[in-house]
Formats: structure tokens, sequence, C-alpha cells
């Protein structure tokens, strides 16, 4: 039994608590069923550690990283389908890592910009990822590689695996201990790269732990909200927060109260209307930031009449 | 002319100075340093000394080499040749984890994406390698309070700094250079876009922290007559070093041209504005 089965145990009987007070027809199953449950326990747990990364990766003005990393992990996944893999995640992970690693390199030694070499990721291993799965397809009629890879593009939260819910536990619980801890490093890194290093923060290794973190997180959301919506969770509700926040402090909570609504929104929606949960929260997350970003500027324009 | 600032001359501090130059350890030592970047040499052959508590101005017009010889001083550009010293130690040396604070141009001009108050900004400059896996303890709350209050910020420490003015943005930089209890600071360029009333409250602010806090300090500035009322020698850079003496017997504009080797003062390609001392 892996670490999110054991959590899982232990928040169930309080969901099932809850279950009755849930609106909708079909929205009180994810309170009630354990498959359902999986479901939402991953859903939350991975709102949470995506969105203390991106208020980070906001700051670092590294929104896209999420994207490029999602889509390199898409191609991590073929290669792991094509080799037979239970769990293509693995492979999903180690080309992440091995992606940020370099991303980082090529930035820090300013061989390329940011956008560029996450460009170069993004579409180099996503087309690997095609050319590789086309390959191994052939004629045969028996092995369809490319259907089963629609889960990890789209996502596919409502079928959560066991395994799928430890890995997304594992990597949330050990990524958000290192964010905490390594909180005001990071920080001090991305304001003042210099100036941190004077002071003797190991500025290399702290950016490439961080990488690796961001790597490990992404990957771990593909099962949630699938490798093209990754960055609706990862940066949408941190960019969201940053909109009405006036600290480093409240960003982070605000992300997470916006992250929360998101999920539990979506999720909602998504079992009424019977749409996609990955998507449906995506756009719930976009949503919200339409209506804080109109709020806001109505909001200001209203001040600005008062004080004329 | 700025010559309403409220600072003591440089002169009289001089005298006062010289009694403890005797005695005040060398700060930085820098010889026979030349940076060669893409082919180009930027500085060539310089030789420097600081005490501590000396405050001194690198001036020079653009591309003459100032950020350069700083950022080679701070250990982030590898020179061709030469040596550099902090108080006894190779730049970037671990013993210096603490006591060097740096005030970039961008450290006021932070990223617009970046919200932070000034109190989560100064508290910044109290990370370091021993403890940046530690919440601030009480003792780094007390300094960030400290650096705070002198840098005449305290009403605004919950204030998302994006929020402030130039100057006030320039103290939040300073005050995080403070906050590392940094002995010896360098800033690059801090008296850029702001109005002159916030550049003589500056450069009071700095006067303040090297006569009553013993900070050594090593500024880099456009701004001449800034550098004349505040520091105590002037260093004139122009890929060699031009000019290094006390501020009070810094050349005039005039004198600066045939050091330059530049026969007309109103030469086009130099900028020199006598009214406000700017080159």
């Amino acid at each position: 039994m892996g670490i999110g089965v054991i959590l899982l145990e232990l928040i169930s009987p309080l969901l099932e608590l809850l279950a009755p007070l849930m609106p909708g027809d079909t929205f009180p199953i994810f309170f009630k069923l354990k498959m359902a449950q999986r479901s939402l326990l991953a859903a939350i747990i991975a709102t949470i550690v995506a969105g203390f990364l991106g208020t980070f990766l906001i700051m670092k003005n590294q929104a896209l990283m999420g994207d490029g990393l999602a889509h390199v992990s898409f191609g991590g996944v073929a290669v792991g389908i094509i080799l037979g893999a239970t769990s293509p995640l693995w492979y999903a992970l180690l080309f992440a890592i091995i992606a940020s690693i370099c991303i980082n390199e090529l930035q820090t030694r300013e061989i390329l910009t940011g956008d560029a070499s996450i460009a170069i990721f993004l579409t180099g291993t996503l087309a690997l990822g095609l050319v590789l799965l086309k390959v191994a397809e052939g004629d045969s009629s028996q092995f369809q590689p490319l259907a089963q890879i629609h889960s990890y593009l789209f996502g596919d939260l409502l079928v959560m695996p066991e395994d799928g819910l430890d890995l997304i536990v594992l990597v949330s619980i050990i990524s958000l201990l290192i964010l905490a801890i390594m909180r005001n490093a990071i920080l001090a890194t991305t304001i003042d790269p210099l100036a941190a290093r004077i002071q003797g923060i190991p500025v290399r290794r702290v950016e490439l732990l961080f990488g690796i973190v961001t790597a490990a997180v992404v990957v771990s959301m593909v099962k949630v909200v699938g490798a093209l919506l990754v960055t609706a969770l990862l940066v949408t509700p941190a960019a969201t927060a940053r909109q009405i926040s006036s600290s480093f402090r409240s960003s982070l909570i605000l992300t997470q109260i916006i992250g929360f609504i998101s999920v539990i929104g979506g999720l909602y929606i998504a079992s009424e209307i019977n749409s996609a949960a990955g998507s449906t929260i995506a756009l719930v997350t976009a949503v919200i930031f339409g209506i804080v970003v109109m709020t806001k500027s109505i909001y200001n324009v209203a001040v600005k009449k008062t004080e004329n | 002319m700025a010559s309403n600032i409220e600072i003591s001359p440089p002169q009289d501090k001089h005298g006062e100075q010289n009694l403890d130059k005797k005695t005040s350890p060398i700060a930085l030592e820098v010889s026979n340093l030349s940076v060669v970047r893409s082919g180009k040499v930027i500085i060539h052959d310089i030789n420097l000394k600081m005490k501590s508590g000396e405050f001194v101005g690198i001036v020079g017009p653009n591309g003459s080499g100032k950020s350069t010889l700083v950022l080679s001083i701070l250990g982030f550009l590898k020179p061709q040749t030469g040596e550099i010293e902090i108080y006894g130690n190779a730049p970037l040396s671990k013993t210096l984890n603490g006591r060097i604070g740096w005030v970039s141009q961008a450290a006021s001009n932070l990223p617009k994406e970046v919200t932070i108050t000034v109190e989560e900004l100064v508290m910044l400059g109290t990370v370091n390698s021993s403890n940046m896996l530690f919440w601030p303890n009480s003792d780094r709350k007390k300094r960030v309070k400290e650096a705070i209050e002198k840098v005449g910020l305290k009403e605004h420490s919950t204030t998302d700094v994006s929020k402030l003015s130039g100057g006030q943005r320039q103290r939040a930089a300073i005050a995080k250079a403070l906050a590392s209890n940094a002995e010896f600071i360098f800033l690059d360029e801090p008296l850029v876009g702001v109005d002159r009333k916030t550049r003589n409250s500056l450069l009071k602010l700095l006067d303040d922290l090297c006569h009553n806090e013993n900070k050594t300090i090593l500024m880099i500035s456009h701004d001449l007559t800034a550098m004349r009322q505040t520091a105590h020698r002037i260093i004139y850079l122009e890929e060699e070093i031009k000019y290094d003496g006390p501020s009070s017997e810094f050349p005039n504009f005039a004198e600066l041209a045939a050091i330059r080797g530049i026969q007309q003062v109103h030469d086009a390609n130099i900028v020199i504005k006598e009214s406000d001392g700017v080159i």
C-alpha cells in the first residue's frame, strides 16, 4: 500500500461524512465511492502543489516551463508505452527531469533565452513521441498506442488507479516540503541571482533543484489534467492571485483559494453536465481569471471616478 | 547645484578619517587587474586599495568599465590577469558570505511579475548558505526591522515594492543589503532615475552608513557632484584609472579633459554637463 492509498484511508471517512451535504446528482459520488474519492484527492493535492510552484514560476517569468515540460513528458510517456512499461509516467518523469536540467543549463550559460530553449524541447520531444508511436503502430490492429496516449494528452482524472494516486501524493508531498524549506532561497535567487550568490546562497544548485521539482510536479499532474492542460492549474490560479495580492504571502494564500475553488467547481460542473474533468477544471480557472481581471478593472475605474 | 545637501563636507571627514586610516584594515586590494571580453580590453591594469570605513566613488563615462570592474571584484567576471582580495579573501569565498552587500541596478528594478512587500524583500537579504533552510529567527527579524528603519521605510514595510517610488525602491534595495549585516556595500548607479530631493536623501543615508555605522562603500555613479560631496575618494575610470585621490582634489572639467586626452571640453564625443556635474 502506497502513501496515496494510506492518505485516502485517513480522509475517506471525512469525505463520506461530507457526501450528503454535496449538491448535484452525480457530484456526491466523488465523496462516496472509493474510486471517485481517489480522483478527488489526486485533483486537490495536485492543485495545492501546482499553486505553490506556479507562484514561483510566475515570479521567475517561466509560466511556459510547465507547458514545455508537460509536452516533454508526453514524449516520455510515448517511449514508455512502446517499451511496454506498465507505468509510462516514470519514463515521463525521467524525460522531464533531463529536459528541465538542460533548459536550465542553456539559460544559465546564456546559449538561449528561456522561451526559445523551452520551445525546442517542447516540440522536439513531442515530435519524437509522435514519430515513435506511429512507427510502432505500423500495420498492426492489435497494438494501438495512439489510443492509449489520449489520456495523457487530455487527462483521465476519473480513472485514477491506486499507483497513480500514490505517485501524485508522493511527488506532491516531497515537492511541497522542498518548496516550503527552500522558499526564501528560491525567492532570493529569483529576485537577484548575483546578490543571492554574494550572500552565499548556492544559486545554481537552488535553480537545479527547483527545475527538478518543477519536472516532477508537472509529470504528476499530467494524469490529472493532461499534458495539454497542465498550465491551467500551474499558472492560471497564481496569475489570478497576482492580480489582487500585495505581498508574496498573500499571493501564495490566494492562489490556494482560487485553485481549490477551480477544482471543486470544475469537478462539480463536469459531473453534472458530463464533460471531461480535466478540461472543465482548466476552463473554470480561466473563467475565474477573467472575472477577477474584469472586476479589478471596473473597480479601478470606479475608484478613479470617485477620486475625480 | 545640489549644494543644499545636509552632509558634512568631505574635506572635514578626511581629516577625521586620516587618523583611523592608519589602523583601519584593508578592505579591498586589487592588483594588475585586466579584463578582456570578446577580444576587447574593457579594463586594463587596475591597481586599487580600499580601507575599512572608506567611501569610494567610481566615476567615468558609459562603457568605461565601471560595472566590469565591480563585477570582477565581486567575482562574477573572470579577469585575464590580476589579483583581487576582499578582506584578504578571494571573491566569492565562503568566509565573505554576509560581509558583502550588493545593490545592483536591477535591485530596485524588480521584474513586474514579482509581488513582494518591503519586509519580505529585506528579509531575503538575511538568507545565506547556513540559514537558507530555516524560517527567519528573531535575530534575522530584528535585523530586517532595523534595516527598514535605518533607510526610513518603516511606514512602508508592508507595502508592495512595485507601488513605491523610485527612490523608495532604492532604499528598500539598500535595506536588503544592510539586513545581511554587510560591512562592505557595493552600489551600482543608485542615483539613476531619482529626483534631486530623493538623490540628496539617498546620499545622506549613504553618508550616515559610512560615518555612523562604519560601513565601507564602493559606489558607481555618473553623478560627479554627488560623489564630490559624499565620497572620501574618487576614482575616474576610463579603461584605466585616470584619477584616484581625495574627492576634494578631483580635477575640474578642463583638467579632466586634459587627463582624458581631449582637447576641447565641448567635444561632441563626451557629454559633460557642468551644470549638474553629470558625466
